[in-house]
């Protein structure tokens, strides 16, 4: 009879320690965490001070990358609105985020630091086909709250 | 012969070879700008470097000639330093803007940047700025920024081509390569240029931001637009072709192209190209045309047989291609009337046929009746190239109806009439050996006359048909005779050789034959005759278009509307559409894998870089469907190939032809102007729209200068023609070179209905000048 009492308080004991010590779990999301500042998320295409795109569609994202992700379509710029700060551009920029595995190298591989990899991870869809971020997605990048 | 050493491996050359050379031979890389065997050493850029015993300095492997006992260090820290300096000076000024350039991936200055460069130049100064992606014509750009200035493109265009359109302007750092007077340049050989730049200077216009090396899908194929079957690479990109390269085989080509074939290659993905079914003139699903055919090829069968069932070959098939049609015909269908397409009628016997080999051994060359540069353009610079090499000197001699020569390759030339080459050859034959049996047989009914030709012409030419060693005769088909006159000629000169190179088409002719088709016009004529007297109730055309190609239009007309089903499969509808009852889409070169013969007798192989587009099918899926809906059993044998263990790439050889047959004397005209046709690559009724505009200032009727006078046409104008045939409107334009006298029309050109008329002696009147601004 003791004996169980006794193991009854010691259970509540350890409840009522957790209650009052910090928690590990986070009230997502209505808190986020702070993640490093090298945190790997969804790619985002970079432009310049004067809003040109950076990408010029060397396809060396497309070439290194070890999970096939990317697909480049590189054409002459448009030269009546310079949309780009060279004369060669990026038509079409893919990225199959369901294949990519956040391995950062197609932000090394790139020679004008256009494709960049955002803390953004909040990746999530009803279906494959919105899984691929398209250009204006990548040019738009969603910003982690 | 000179022994040396390199790297410590001896080697014996000839004497005059150079260091590169000798090392290539070796399997040594020594790293080069501006050297290209074809063009000669010039030692512009200094990248060959290396080091040679007892030479105070490191020397330049292009330009330095072997000697006895010489020892040649290709490595080392002093020859590693002499390339980096070379390589720290070429890169000062260029612009690095590998990202952005077409050649980034395939590009030399990279790759031996990459190896003997330096990490980082010490140059801090800016960079000198020049044009980038300047025309040097619409075809191709230029990039100045990024030239090392190794002149390959110059004294390409210069030297070896003798068209001199690019030129180095300026002087030290601000030298630029340029255009004449900045004129686009014109030359149909322009754009080997792009494959001759070490570097990412000159660039194909169309393949502009189209791709990089490293996703693409490059494939060794062959130019099926002439028959001079030029090896390529061909570069498919999202299943389009987006670029055809030279490519280069070793002791057999450089690899040049000529613009047709290497711009040429969107016919494929032209918008008037047939990707879907075609029933009674209306689109149609693909089963639901199978279904039909299959009926109408059962009735035929059943009622009557095979045998009133004949194919056409023709179109750019691959021979493997043709004999899947050889033999669905033979088995399945049981027929035997299986002919080639032919838009002239001469032949070559396989006995008689020549390779490049024998045109770069001959002492003298004869030109029956064609201009290889418009007819077969590469083998006019192999012509050029062979007349250059001053070591052995050749005789370059033309049997035409029309003056052959030209600023870039003179050619004496008899100038015939219409018709007339059988028998001037004849004629130089008769005085050259008029007593062997051969050539007497040939010559007894009368022929070998040469009227109105200068007697002291045909001696000199009678005189090359009897002392030529290596004799190479290239003939365009348009005149059937003439193949007597070589038969007799290759006989009668018995001991030294007489090789005949094919120029007319289709481009796979040969290869439909060793799959099994007659090749002979005669034989297709006979089809079509049969056809026109009802005795065939269903033709099959196979890539061919007769209405644009045979040459007695007529015919053609009698055959369609009297057969009782009319099939098609092509690349594209053929003229005439309303006759047919079917026609089906089919796969393209590029498209299929497969060999294709070229005037040589050489099969020459084709892997493809993309697939059929829409619903086009290779010809076999047409076939297994076709024989399943016979109820027939139909393998496609996937085994079989054209080769012959012994002969190699060529066709097995076939013995000299020995029955000789007469020839009789023509009857020439008196006064007149005479129609002539010529096969021309820029106007053999095969669409681009990248080519558009110079295919269709291609696509005219050419008549001299004295003529257009005559008839008050200053450049441009429209004529009638009139003959017993009947008549034709043509537009023509005044060509300098044609010799007075002449109409000169493109064969198979839709809109030039020549084969409306005969040729020979026309009416011509004058309907309207058109004036070019
Ligand atoms: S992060 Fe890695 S896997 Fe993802 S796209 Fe870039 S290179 Fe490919
Ligand atoms: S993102 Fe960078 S590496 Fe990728 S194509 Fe654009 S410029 Fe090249
Ligand atoms: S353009 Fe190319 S081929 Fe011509 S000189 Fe410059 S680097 Fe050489
Ligand atoms: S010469 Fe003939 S085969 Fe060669 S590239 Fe030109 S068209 Fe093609
Ligand atoms: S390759 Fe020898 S100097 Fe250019």
């Amino acid at each position: 009879m003791l004996d169980e009492a006794k193991a009854i308080l010691k259970g509540l004991g350890t409840t009522f320690k957790a209650l009052a010590a910090p928690r590990d779990t986070y009230p997502y999301p209505e808190k986020r965490r702070e993640y490093s500042p090298r945190y790997r998320g969804k790619h985002m295409l970079a432009k310049d001070e004067e809003g040109h795109e950076l990408c010029v569609g060397c396809g060396l994202c497309e070439a290194v990358c070890p999970a096939h992700a990317i697909r480049v379509v590189a054409a002459e710029a448009p030269g009546d609105q310079p949309v780009s700060w060279t004369n060669r551009y990026s038509v079409d920029y893919e990225v199959d985020l369901i294949r990519c595995i956040f391995c950062g190298m197609c932000e090394e591989a790139c020679p004008t630091n256009a494709v960049r990899l955002t803390p953004f991870n909040e990746l999530a869809a009803y279906d494959r086909q919105s899984m691929i971020a398209d250009k204006q997605e990548l040019l738009h990048p969603a910003i982690r709250k | 012969m000179i022994r040396l050493t390199i790297d410590g491996q001896e080697i014996e050359v000839r004497e005059g070879t150079m260091i590169a050379d000798a090392a290539a031979r070796l399997g040594i890389d020594i790293p080069v700008y501006c050297y290209h065997e074809a063009l000669g050493p010039l030692g512009a850029c200094r990248m060959c470097l290396v080091q040679v015993e007892k030479m105070p300095k490191l020397a330049t492997a292009c330009t330095t000639a072997v000697a006895e006992g010489m020892v040649v260090h290709t490595t080392g820290p002093q020859v590693d330093k002499g390339r980096k300096g070379v390589l720290e000076f070429l890169l000062i000024n260029h612009p690095l803007d590998c990202p952005v350039c077409d050649k980034g991936g395939e590009c030399f200055l990279q790759d031996y940047t990459f190896r003997y460069g330096p990490p980082q130049g010490r140059f801090q100064e800016p960079k000198i700025q020049k044009v980038k992606d300047g025309p040097i014509s619409d075809l191709i750009l230029i990039d100045q920024e990024r030239c090392v200035l190794c002149q390959r493109c110059v004294r390409f265009m210069d030297e070896y081509v003798g068209e001199p359109e690019l030129l180095l302007e300026g002087r030290g750092v601000e030298t630029v390569v340029t255009t004449v007077e900045g004129r686009p340049a014109q030359s149909q050989f322009a754009g080997n240029v792009i494959d001759l730049c070490p570097v990412g200077a000159l660039l194909a216009a169309p393949y502009h931001h189209k791709a990089r090396p490293w996703n693409i899908e490059r494939e060794e194929s062959v130019c099926t637009l002439c028959p001079v079957g030029c090896t390529t690479l061909t570069t498919g990109r999202d299943g389009r072709i987006v670029r055809v390269e030279g490519r280069p085989v070793v002791d057999r080509n450089w690899g040049w192209l000529c613009d047709r074939g290497r711009f040429g290659f969107d016919f494929a993905t032209h918008p008037s190209r047939l990707v879907n079914s075609r029933l009674h003139g209306r689109e149609e699903a693909a089963a639901r045309t199978t279904r039909e055919i299959g009926q109408w090829l059962r009735e035929v069968v059943a009622q009557e047989g095979g045998e009133a069932i004949a194919v056409v070959m023709g179109g750019l098939h691959t021979t493997e291609e043709a004999h899947q049609v050889y033999r669905f015909a033979t088995e399945v269908l049981g027929t035997r009337r299986l002919v080639v397409s032919r838009d002239v009628p001469g032949y070559v016997p396989r006995g008689l046929n020549g390779t490049f080999e024998d045109l770069s051994a001959a002492d003298a060359v004869i030109l029956v009746g064609t201009d290889p540069y418009e007819s077969a353009p590469v083998l006019h610079l192999r012509l050029r190239e062979r007349l250059k090499n001053r070591r052995a000197p050749l005789t370059l001699m033309g049997v035409a109806p029309r003056n052959l020569s030209r600023s870039t390759l003179p050619v004496e030339t008899l100038v015939t009439h219409v018709g007339q080459e059988a028998d001037v050859l004849a004629a130089a034959l008769k005085e050259a050996a008029g007593d062997h049996p051969a050539v007497a047989a040939l010559l007894s009914q009368g022929a070998g006359i040469a009227r109105g030709i200068d007697p002291t012409q045909v001696s000199q030419l009678s005189r090359v048909l009897r002392e030529a060693e290596r004799l190479v005769v290239v003939w365009d088909g348009v005149e059937p005779d003439v193949e007597h006159v070589l038969a007799a000629l290759a006989q009668a000169r018995q001991g030294q050789t007489t090789r005949v190179l094919p120029t007319f088409g289709p481009s796979n002719w040969r290869g439909f034959e060793r799959a099994g088709f007659d090749a002979r016009f005669d034989a297709l004529t006979r089809v079509l005759e049969d056809a026109r007297d009802g005795k065939i109730r269903m033709l099959i055309l196979w890539g061919a278009d007769l209405l644009k190609d045979y040459p007695d239009r007529r015919l053609v007309e009698q055959a369609y509307e009297r057969v009782e089903w009319l099939l098609a499969e092509g690349v594209f509808v053929p003229e005439g559409a309303e006759h047919f009852d079917a026609v089906v889409p089919g796969a393209a070169p590029g498209e299929v894998y497969g060999t294709y013969v070229n005037m040589e007798a050489r099969l020459q192989i084709a892997s493809p870089s993309v697939n059929p587009p829409g619903q086009a099918r290779p010809t076999k899926s047409y076939l297994t469907a076709w024989a399943h809906a016979l109820g027939k059993p139909f393998v496609v044998d996937e085994e079989w190939d054209p080769y012959d263990d012994a002969s190699g790439d060529l066709l097995p050889e076939e013995p000299l032809p020995q029955d000789i047959e007469a020839i009789r004397a023509p009857d020439l005209p008196e006064g007149g102007v005479e129609l002539l046709v010529s096969a021309q690559v820029w106007a053999n009724g095969i669409p681009s729209q990248i080519l558009e505009a110079r295919l269709e200032a291609a696509q005219i009727a050419r008549i001299s200068p004295l003529d257009a006078d005559a008839l008050g046409i200053r450049e441009v104008g429209v004529i009638r023609v009139e003959s017993a045939e009947g008549v034709l409107e043509l537009p023509v334009r005044v060509d300098e070179h044609l010799t007075p006298g002449r109409l000169l029309v493109p064969l198979g050109v839709g809109a030039l209905p020549v084969n409306r008329l005969r040729p020979g002696v026309v009416k011509v009147q004058r309907l309207e000048e058109v004036q070019t601004p």
